[in-house]
């Protein structure tokens, strides 16, 4: 059987489509960071990064009118998510996705559930304490970069996080 | 979900996957397919051992129904777009005006 080839703009029209071709042109040559992996898949820790702007319902909400204000970017903050989230416990803040999804189950976009059961058949070592979200969309990433994912890469080291699973919408 | 996208901002290891936006993993509900991406992800990271590989994850996504991948109203940059059109070739090179212009 041949090997599968994923069609990147399979899901995407019109200008959706072309918008993100024309992205993709655009891209150079860029240095790409390496570490390897410290052990086993079966002895590490596994955290989730999604773009898909979820906070749990008690924390501060993203802040649309950042992108309402200035639509370039979006809320360039953060929001930590503990292993035991589920899906009533949070929303969803990205304004270029169907949210519905992800508010039907959390699992679709940010497997906590499902990286417990990999735990628990000891394919990994451990689900993480902590996992991360922010907005994804963002044509103007200084702040993110300077503000957000220093936070972010403080943290997963704190907890000794050996992968890290980033997860696009 | 766009593989080169993501490997155009250094990502070291990617798994693509043809899934629809707002579904990575999979539908809601579906717990066999959504730990089976996470499973092959996983061990396909595990696995590569160069910067920058990529893995075409064997995953189909089969349905034909109609589902609205795109959120429930147009984001800001869409009516942006609409009443500043000569900003659109600013969107498309992703060199937006300076903030506060």
């Amino acid at each position: 059987m041949a090997e599968k080839k994923v069609d990147s703009y399979r899901f995407l029209h019109g200008v959706e489509k072309r918008m993100l071709q024309r992205w993709v042109s655009l891209s150079r040559e860029t240095q790409i960071p390496w570490t390897p992996l410290a052990r086993p898949l079966s002895q590490c820790t596994v955290s989730l990064v999604s773009s898909a702007g979820i906070a749990l319902k008690t924390d501060d909400p993203f802040d649309p009118e950042i992108e309402t204000q200035d639509p370039w970017f979006a809320d360039p903050s953060y929001r930590v998510l503990p292993q035991t989230v589920r899906t009533g416990d949070i929303e969803v803040c990205h304004r270029h996705i169907n949210r519905c999804f992800a508010e039907q189950d959390l699992n679709s976009v940010l497997p906590t559930e499902r990286l417990q059961e990999l735990e628990e058949l000891s394919e990994i070592g451990a689900a993480a304490s902590s996992h991360f979200s922010y907005i994804g969309y963002t044509l103007r990433p200084e702040r993110l970069l300077r503000e957000s994912v220093p936070g972010i890469v403080r943290q997963l080291r704190e907890e000794h996080i050996d992968v890290v699973v980033l997860i696009p919408v | 979900m766009i593989p080169e996208l993501t490997a155009s901002a250094g990502a070291p290891r990617i798994a693509a996957i043809e899934h629809p936006f707002g579904m990575t993993l999979g539908r809601p509900g579906d717990v066999a397919g959504q730990l089976a991406v996470l499973r092959a992800t996983l061990q396909a990271m595990a696995e590569m051992t160069e910067p920058g590989s990529v893995v075409h994850l064997p995953f189909e996504w089969a349905s034909t129904e109609k589902l609205r991948f795109g959120p429930p109203e147009p984001p800001p940059i869409a009516h942006y777009l609409v009443r500043h059109p000569w900003d659109l070739p600013r969107f498309l090179s992703r060199t937006p005006p300076v903030s506060g212009s």
